[in-house]
């Protein structure tokens, strides 16, 4: 008799189903992936984010002044796939869960990450090479610390000047 | 007493949906927004409409593709001044993975000035309705721009 009933009262101590979204914050995964945050402390330059960029949201360039690398990655581009947060080899670039992207039309090409990225410089000569962030010097360059600051080019004279010191020349060794 | 319709107008925005060929992922998200109890855009005052001459707020979704441009500007011309464009997902602004596709004509902005921007492939439905309120702002502002200019 009278099924209604169960479901009325099923459906008042339910309470409603509609989320307050615009009078209340919404509620949102922790795996959400919204828009991509960077950081550029951590970042080395390598390009493997506008490799694996589906949608060709991020490019380097190199400054105008020479002294580093800008960085710009377009929100209105991003397609949230989170390869580049996959790839980075550092964690520069993360997903955060901020959805909150809708802005005005006059606001479409400002709505981007733009960082300047320093060059590092070669713990002998001086010479520029890509960044080297802490935390890479702890993943990569674990097993030889010193010479993972150098230019390739004193890095390899580093290689040539241990090799003579191990073996020498048969001129050295017959004069 | 334009003014006061154009407050009361201000409250209830019609919306019409037009697929620049999209890939049905917003156009789901939109439909999600509207008829799910769970989003429900039409507690807000907004209301899906069948007709672009009904129209107030506009939403396009897709990267105009060139099969499409011509019927898309037909029908966005048919809309009623003063309208508001609203772009769900990048695709109407860049063009996100099908940028530079051979039948992808252009960035939409190009043809139609985009006024509010709803990034995401595709976005939530809470950004879509974040996007609606911000785009009913802008309708009031020229609504009542529209009736201070008749007046």
């Amino acid at each position: 008799m009278l099924p209604f009933l169960k479901i009325m009262l099923r459906n008042l101590l339910l309470g409603p189903s509609t989320d307050p979204f615009p009078f209340a914050p919404a509620k949102t995964h922790k795996n959400f992936r919204g828009c991509a945050e960077h950081d550029p402390e951590k970042c080395i330059l390598c390009g493997i984010c506008r490799h694996v960029c589906a949608a060709g949201a991020i490019q380097i360039h190199p400054s105008e002044d020479g002294s580093g690398m800008q960085y710009l990655l377009w929100h209105n581009s991003c397609v949230f796939c989170g390869m580049c947060a996959h790839y980075c080899p550092t964690g520069a670039l993360t997903m955060s869960d901020n959805w909150h992207l809708a802005h005005s039309g006059a606001e479409m090409f400002s709505n981007c990450i733009s960082d300047f990225i320093p060059f590092g410089a070669c713990a002998q000569c001086g010479a520029k090479i890509q960044p080297r962030p802490q935390t890479i010097i702890d993943t990569l360059g674990a097993r030889s610390p010193d010479r993972f600051l150098l230019c390739p080019q004193c890095k390899r004279q580093g290689i040539v000047q241990n090799v003579a010191q191990a073996r020498p020349t048969r001129r050295q060794e017959n004069p | 007493m334009l003014q006061l319709l154009c407050k009361l107008a201000s409250r209830s925005p019609w919306i019409y949906r037009i697929n620049a060929g999209s890939c049905n992922g917003c156009d789901v998200e939109m439909a999600t927004t509207a008829l799910i109890p769970r989003y429900d855009v039409e507690r807000l005052g907004c209301k899906y409409c069948g007709s672009p001459r009904h129209a107030d707020v506009v939403l396009i979704s897709g990267p105009l593709t060139l099969r499409v441009r011509d019927k898309v500007l037909r029908v966005y011309n048919e809309i009623p001044h003063p309208k508001v464009t609203v772009a769900v997902g990048v695709c109407p602004v860049s063009g996100g993975c099908f940028r530079d596709g051979y039948s992808v004509g252009a960035d939409i902005d190009h043809y139609i000035p985009l006024d509010v921007i709803v990034p995401g492939c595709p976005p939530r439905p809470q950004a879509i309705m974040e996007g609606i309120l911000k785009a009913v702002e802008v309708w009031r502002a020229r609504l009542e721009e529209s009736v201070c200019c008749h007046s």
